[in-house]
């Protein structure tokens, strides 16, 4: 059982939605079948959790043959940053689907489990290949998420996102191609297992070329600026689920992919592309915070906070100290609790409202008191407010910042400024003032206020108590920190 | 009689015959350059044989000069049925199997 | 019980706030009352106790509670250090914050949101206590933020008026770019001393570690934040603004506690503000001319709180020039005693306010002196303590801040000093006239004011006259007993008896001058001013500061926004993708007249490839 749990994790959602499926089964038995699927992973994850052991490297690892010829295997293990991310999306799956009780559309709830079997998948795997699978399997259900069920230019924007994330993920695959074939050349067979992988050494020249390859792909997922223009309509016309999962969970993934292939396989020529990395991230920092302020849906909005906030910890990440590092993992998990909660609410105001214009909202704070205070809850996190855990992410990456570099740090600390620039004037136009509308609306249900519970206390716990949560990842991001730093300090 | 003199003719015909494939667009003419381009290859044949000493080119030569007839039956038949029901003998005028839509 | 003092108001604050949550409707005044007020009274208790503990002469009380995060060498724990420094501090900010709860109680008892008021409330509290009992900058920091979304929570109290949440957000905008210079003053201590531990108390030990240059920056940056916090210029023109929240939220935290915190901090900071003097000249530089800029202002402001909320600023001017010029503990010192005299104004004003159903034009007022005595003798006393006449507190503190500028050659800043300190007294006692003394343009029916709100007033009176005396230098007969109590480092004196008492002469000569002024021009008969000369133009409009900020940044932002919208956005990155798949489609169109239908062009089709395999396949690859 724990050898397989992983592969458990990964397929029950999937194996969940195809038996549903296959019986043609009622609404009322795919909305259980969906719920117990995911409850039951959080609880599988949480056991998972507590046996996990922060010392050790990677864990729970199976490995078993897939393509045998080509060299393809079913390779996953779980490690601290696998860790967090897996808890991350196992815990937002359950409160998603209570706010998606009263939804009637048989496609919402499929495509939600595939999505969560095609996220789980990708951060598990460990073989390139696999990888590769599950991150286009992710793609799918957002792609009919957005074109069959979104509002806006839904179509043109579905469109849009699927084409420039698959750019990306083409020239991934050419370089995982070519990165299997040095392979074959080298050692004689072929292998697309990252453990064996990390073994090579590229010469310069083509190094650069393979990372370009695989960071095209992370970096339009981030998005760092130049590369975002597909974020804003996606964000816009998207419906409330899978818009939750894209900003809290699928972001991170294209940190994660830097973090795990990036670092294994090329960390000497990450050193070459580490100035404009963060140079375009410090200018997405101000540029999406800037846009966003005469942004007037509010989806779009946090689609730009969001890509602030990712610039921001992909900043963190190659500012090769523990600090940085620390804040970027805590600030992957505080921002996706945040921002989940932030858009489960946009999602609550596009249901009593029937829209996210700013411009249409106004005088809920007499109304609803419930409401405003969550709603401005989740927007003072992403605005970094001490006694949340955004501060002590964002705190942790300016001191990595100003370690690294004094004028670094100055950019680096512009982020406290960025996001109040439009947060606090949102505010004033959603929740105080006089109401633009004369819509009828109740404040939260006792079953809006289950389901955003949990993420508010957490997000305070990570705040008021981080010394709770930071253990659990120190001793391997310490280590891991330590490798890279062995490699390129070789260099310099 | 050398030879090189046949090969020359062969390849002289083929030419002719390739010519007119490409650049007329009367369907008889079509069919006529195919004829000399299945003429000139049967030549070719023909003259192989009798250098090599290879019997097995005449008899392909043969089977092609059958095959030739046969064809020539069924495009000729095409020909009338095209001329009956789109009333012209005019290749370019017979376009429908490419992508539809768009101009070209 | 150190912890206690710091968790008991945020507990209530949560609990107060869950049931405010969970039935926004009920009137639970009792409830709310019991606990709101309730719990700053018990933690004035606890630290009366704790105060008279450290002045029995124990040392300073640490207590950690737990650690908050440990990652590489940044090591902080939730901890809290009362030195003396903090102990006079939290002397005054719990009783005073005590007498303004009980005084809010009054003043906010009818309104709906009674409950939520008091969560805030108590929420500042504990913010404040956490922001000067903190023993290392970090928790300092978290809350110094928090006491700023307190005032972002209270000045925008009133919500359904989006004037007053566009007040509020500027309180919080401008508190965050002095945060901005404030985190990276940290960062940058913590850089600088990595390694050798992050409290107070070892950032002291390890001090000279420091290079002058980053030291001197960082001084800066750390001031930064007090501006911004303590409405200094450049970032003072939220102040002003914030007057649009409740009166007791006037009272409490600008003016006696919050706006105070920059100057706590640099006394804190003392042991690196005394390395780099350069950078205290600048301070108390910007402290001066803070100072007469509020006063001036101040002197044409007709509105009630607004000319409260300037002299603020100005008051905070003096305490910065204090602690500018090494003199700490006469900069905490003139924080004590204004606080005393600060609120009781405050709450002054509010109690007219409400006698003159919610009238805050001064020129609306008048002759309030026999139907509202007991407020226009609480309120005299304060003026004339503000306005620094002897015996009262004002004269000690205020007098202290000028010597020093005399006696450090800094004459300049000494020559401002005076000038505000003339106009103090102009501009405080125009307001009491005009409110108690002049002529009322009509008669009026008063509103009665409940003993909650007038019983603070007297104690606090009491206090204003009084508390001076706790820090009288000896040319007064006094021991400067508050000075050798903080034991901060203060730059050392050396200026006669004789000097002194001519500076205070002098000050005492100006107070009178500034009351005579006023009393001539607004005892009999108030009238606003008349906005004739280009100079009163500016004046009245506060020198269009608001206006140019406005103009040079807000706009720009804005602009700025919509340019990356319609422009940046569009055309140049969507632009970069639209001409690809533009040049994707024309291609497509190009191929596909190739698929024309017509036989003879397949021809030739397969004579080009053909031939061109042919060709490289026989020339260049040899095979036959």
């Amino acid at each position: 059982m724990m050898d397989n749990i992983l592969s458990i994790l990964i397929f029950l959602p999937l194996f969940t939605a195809v038996l549903l499926g296959l019986f043609r089964a009622e609404l009322k038995y795919l909305k259980i079948g969906a719920m117990f699927s995911s409850v039951a992973i959080l609880l599988l994850v949480t056991w998972t959790a507590y046996n996990f052991d922060p010392d050790a490297g990677m864990q729970f690892v199976k490995h078993a043959p897939w393509i045998q010829n080509s060299g393809m295997s079913y390779f996953v293990g779980l490690d601290y940053l696998s860790l967090l991310i897996l808890l991350l999306i196992s815990f937002l799956m359950p409160p998603l689907y209570i706010y998606m009780y009263h939804e009637n559309r048989k496609g919402y709830w499929y495509n939600m489990m595939l999505l969560q079997t095609g996220v789980t998948g990708a951060i598990l795997s460990l073989d390139l290949v696999l990888f590769y699978l599950f991150w286009e399997m992710m793609l799918l259900p957002i792609f009919i998420m957005i074109g069959k069920y979104g509002n806006g230019m839904h179509q043109y924007n579905a469109m849009k996102i699927i084409l420039m994330t698959i750019l990306g993920s083409m020239s991934m695959l050419f370089s995982i191609m070519y990165i299997g074939y040095i392979y074959f050349d080298t050692v004689g067979m072929w292998s697309f297992a990252l453990t064996d992988l990390a073994t090579l050494s590229f010469n310069a020249k083509t190094s650069i070329w393979l990372t370009a390859g695989f960071l095209l792909a992370f970096v339009i997922k981030i998005p760092l600026v130049g590369f975002h223009t597909w974020m804003a309509p996606a964000y816009g016309s998207s419906p409330t689920p899978a818009v939750v999962i894209m900003s809290a969970i699928m972001a991170k993934l294209g940190i994660y992919g830097i973090w795990r292939f990036g670092f294994d396989l090329f960390e000497t020529t990450l050193v070459y592309y580490a100035p404009t990395i963060i140079t375009l991230a410090l200018i997405g920092l101000l540029y999406y915070a800037i846009r966003a302020i005469t942004e007037d849906n509010l989806r779009k909005m946090f689609a730009y906070s969001s890509g602030s906030h990712l610039s921001l910890i992909a900043l963190g990440l190659f500012l090769t100290n523990l600090y940085a590092w620390s804040g970027s993992l805590y600030f992957i998990a505080t921002h996706a609790m945040a921002s989940a909660g932030m858009f489960i609410m946009i999602g609550l105001t596009y249901k009593r409202f029937k829209t996210v214009q700013i411009s249409a909202l106004g005088g809920i704070a007499s109304k609803a008191p419930k409401f405003t205070f969550f709603f401005s809850f989740f927007a003072l996190c992403i605005a970094g407010l001490p006694g949340t855990g955004g501060f002590v992410a964002e705190l942790l990456i300016i001191i990595g910042a100003f370690k690294a570099n004094f004028w670094i740090g100055v950019l680096t600390a512009t982020t406290m400024l960025s996001a109040m620039m439009y947060i606090f004037w949102m505010l004033q136009r959603t929740l105080f003032g006089k109401a633009n509308n004369d819509t009828q609306y109740k404040d939260l249900s006792l079953r809006e206020v289950i389901m955003l519970l949990p993420l508010a206390i957490l997000l305070l716990a990570t705040g008021i108590m981080p010394s709770l949560f930071t253990p659990i990842f120190e001793p391997q991001l310490t280590a891991s920190l330590q490798e890279v730093l062995n490699i390129i300090g070789g260099l310099k | 009689m050398t030879p090189e003199l046949f090969f020359l003719l062969a390849s002289i015909l083929f030419s002719i015959g390739l010519v007119g494939l490409v650049s007329r667009r009367n369907l008889f003419v079509l069919y006529m350059s195919i004829e000399l381009m299945l003429s000139a290859v049967n030549l070719l044949l023909a003259t192989f044989s009798k250098v090599l000493n290879d019997a097995d080119g005449s008899v392909i030569a043969l089977l092609m000069i059958a095959v030739i007839a046969a064809e020539a039956a069924l495009f000729l038949a095409m020909i009338v049925h095209i001329y009956r029901s789109g009333r012209t003998i005019d290749s370019d005028k017979l376009n429908k199997l490419r992508e539809g839509a768009q101009n070209a | 019980m150190l912890s206690l003092i710091v968790i008991l108001p945020f507990l209530s604050a949560f609990l107060m706030a869950l049931v405010y949550l969970e039935n926004a409707q009920k009137k639970r005044y009792f409830f709310y009352t019991l606990v709101g007020v309730g719990t700053p009274l018990t933690v004035t208790v606890l630290s009366f106790i704790l105060g008279s503990q450290v002045l029995a002469g124990s040392d300073t009380i640490y207590q950690t509670l737990l650690q908050w995060i440990h990652v590489d060498n940044f090591n902080i724990e939730i901890a809290f250090m009362a030195d003396r420094l903090s102990i006079v501090m939290i002397s005054f900010i719990t009783f005073i914050g005590t007498l303004i709860h009980i005084y809010a109680a009054g003043y906010m008892k009818e309104d709906e949101g009674y409950g939520k008021f008091f969560a805030y409330f108590n929420l500042f509290m504990g913010s404040m206590l956490l922001l000067v009992l903190a023993d290392n900058p970090i928790m300092m920091f978290i809350g110094w933020e928090l006491v700023g979304l307190s005032s972002y929570l209270l000045i925008g109290y009133y919500h359904n008026e989006s004037s007053n949440i566009t007040a509020a957000n500027k309180a919080f905008i401008l508190n965050r770019v002095g945060d901005f210079g404030f985190i990276m003053g940290i960062s940058l201590l913590f850089v600088s001393l990595e390694g050798s531990g992050f409290t107070f108390d070892s950032i002291k030990e390890h001090i000279n570690m420091i290079d002058k240059e980053t030291l001197s920056l960082i001084g800066i940056l750390l001031f930064i934040g007090a501006m911004g916090k303590s409405a200094q210029i450049p970032l003072y023109v939220w102040l002003p603004d914030a007057m649009a929240g409740p009166t007791p939220v006037s009272a409490l935290i600008h003016a006696a506690t919050m706006v105070t915190a920059g100057v706590y901090m640099v006394a804190r900071y003392s042991f690196i503000y005394i390395e780099i003097p350069d950078i205290g000249l600048f301070i108390a530089t910007i402290g001066a001319v803070s100072a007469l800029f509020a006063a001036v202002i101040a002197s044409y402001q007709s509105d009630i709180k607004k000319i409260l909320a300037y002299s603020t600023m100005s008051q905070l001017g003096y305490m910065f020039m204090a602690v500018g010029l090494g003199a700490y503990s006469s900069g905490i010192f003139h924080v004590f005693t204004h606080a005393f005299f600060k609120a009781l104004l405050f709450m002054g004003a509010g109690a007219v306010i409400i006698a003159l159903h919610h009238e805050q034009n001064i020129f609306k007022m008048g002759g309030l002196k026999n139907s509202m005595k007991l407020v226009y003798i609480t309120m005299f006393i304060a003026t004339l303590a503000i306005s620094g006449i002897p015996p009262f507190a004002g004269f000690f503190s205020k007098d202290a801040i000028l010597v020093i500028a005399f006696a450090t050659e800094h004459y300049i800043l000494w020559g401002m000093g005076a000038l505000t300190a003339m106009l103090t007294a102009y501009y405080m006692f125009r307001l009491l006239f005009t409110v108690f003394l002049a002529q009322p343009k009509e008669a009026k029916n008063l509103q009665a004011v409940p003993a909650s709100m007038t019983t603070p007033l007297v104690i606090l009176a009491f206090g204003s006259a009084t508390v001076g005396f706790l820090g009288a230098n000896e040319a007064y007969g006094g021991s400067a007993w508050i000075n050798t109590f903080l034991s901060l480092p203060d730059t050392k004196l050396d200026i006669s008896h004789a000097k002194e008492y001519m500076l205070g002469g002098l000050n005492v000569l100006l107070g009178l001058l500034g009351m005579g002024f006023a009393y001539t021009l607004f005892a009999k008969e108030a009238e606003a001013t008349k906005v004739d000369t280009l100079f009163k133009k500016l004046v009245v409009h506060k020198f269009y500061i608001d206006e140019i900020y406005a103009f040079f940044i807000v706009k720009p932002l804005l602009l700025l926004s919509r340019f990356i919208a319609n422009v940046i956005d569009p055309r140049i990155f969507d632009g970069f993708i639209n001409f690809n798949v533009w040049g994707y489609r024309r291609s497509a169109l190009l191929f596909a007249k190739l698929q024309n239908g017509k036989v003879r062009y397949y021809a030739l089709y397969i004579l080009i490839g053909v031939s061109g395999m042919s060709y490289y396949l026989i020339l260049k690859l040899g095979v036959i």
